[in-house]
């Protein structure tokens, strides 16, 4: 018997849809009716999100050459993330539609079902986020990308600085699921000067250059 | 900011985003044949330095290390370490 399992993001955001499809069981948004220019936040939500830790990372198969030496750095590739946290711990994260196979080592947990992740992007991103984060993420010292792990609005979140220009930028943000409604709202309070509406996915893609 | 904590693993934060550990007593005792009493006094009994202390502090709201620091409790100031 085939059980189809019906998958929720645990982030609701107000708009209304105008491209959406079915991925993994999950209702996925690629596109909001009448997204302006101005900021956006992204739920990112339904991407796979997996932990890996290990005492020697960089052994580890097929990922161990992407895992970034030292924590905070990030690694770029076509629809991956990855972040290194601590000296036994990094995170990939996957953005291609089609789930990838995770590998079935002890080295691996599949989060995404544990944690939300959310995206802004366009103007002003790093002016709204200093409303409600201490962290400097503009800090000229680092350069995009790089993670920081640290409150965001009091929540514990890793923040996925992936672009920073005087245009604008790309800031990701995950953590723990419950916080999703919340963290929303703290967003939407605090980028109502900027102007901040949803979008789709594939605004987040556009940005970093991924396509459509 | 008063208080700031460097963390190994992101840096200086401020002092929030770290919850307090205990003073460092070094290992523990040895099990074997560990009387009660120093079982006792290794747990509960405290120091309580008026200066420079060695001890224990938990980055909550960032990475999640456990980490020793040297604080100067008379002026609440991380000092380097010794």
């Amino acid at each position: 018997m085939t059980i189809n399992l019906e998958r929720r993001s645990p982030v609701k955001l107000k708009g209304r849809p105008v491209k959406t499809g079915i991925r993994e069981g999950r209702q996925i948004v690629s596109g909001y009716a009448g997204a302006g220019k101005g900021l956006h936040i992204v739920d990112l939500s339904h991407f796979s999100r997996w932990d890996i830790q290990d005492k020697r990372l960089s052994r580890i198969q097929p990922y161990g050459d992407m895992i970034p030496e030292k924590p905070g750095q990030i690694f770029m590739d076509k629809h991956l993330l990855m972040g290194r946290l601590n000296a036994t711990q990094a995170v990939a994260w996957h953005f291609s539609e089609l789930k990838p196979d995770m590998p079935q080592t002890q080295a691996f947990t599949d989060i995404t079902d544990a944690a939300v992740a959310l995206a802004l992007t366009g103007p002003a991103v790093y002016d709204m986020a200093e409303k409600v984060c201490a962290l400097d993420l503009a800090d000229p010292l680092k350069t995009p990308p790089f993670l920081v792990q640290g409150p965001f609005s009091h929540v514990p979140c890793h923040l996925w600085v992936l672009d920073r220009t005087d245009s604008g930028g790309c800031l990701a943000l995950t953590c723990s699921r419950g916080y999703a409604h919340d963290m929303v709202n703290s967003i939407l309070e605090a980028g109502a000067e900027y102007n901040v509406t949803p979008e789709g996915e594939d605004i987040f893609r556009a940005w970093l250059g991924w396509g459509g | 900011m008063a208080f700031t904590i460097t963390c190994p693993v992101c840096g200086i934060r401020r002092g929030y985003e770290f919850r307090f550990g205990g003073e460092d007593k070094g290992p523990m005792p040895p099990e074997e044949s560990l009387a009660s009493e120093t079982w006792c006094e290794y747990v509960h009994m405290n120091n309580c330095i008026a200066g420079i202390q060695k001890e224990w502090w938990f980055h909550r709201d960032g990475c999640g290390s456990w980490f020793t620091i040297y604080r100067d409790t008379t002026t609440n100031q991380q000092v380097e370490n010794r």
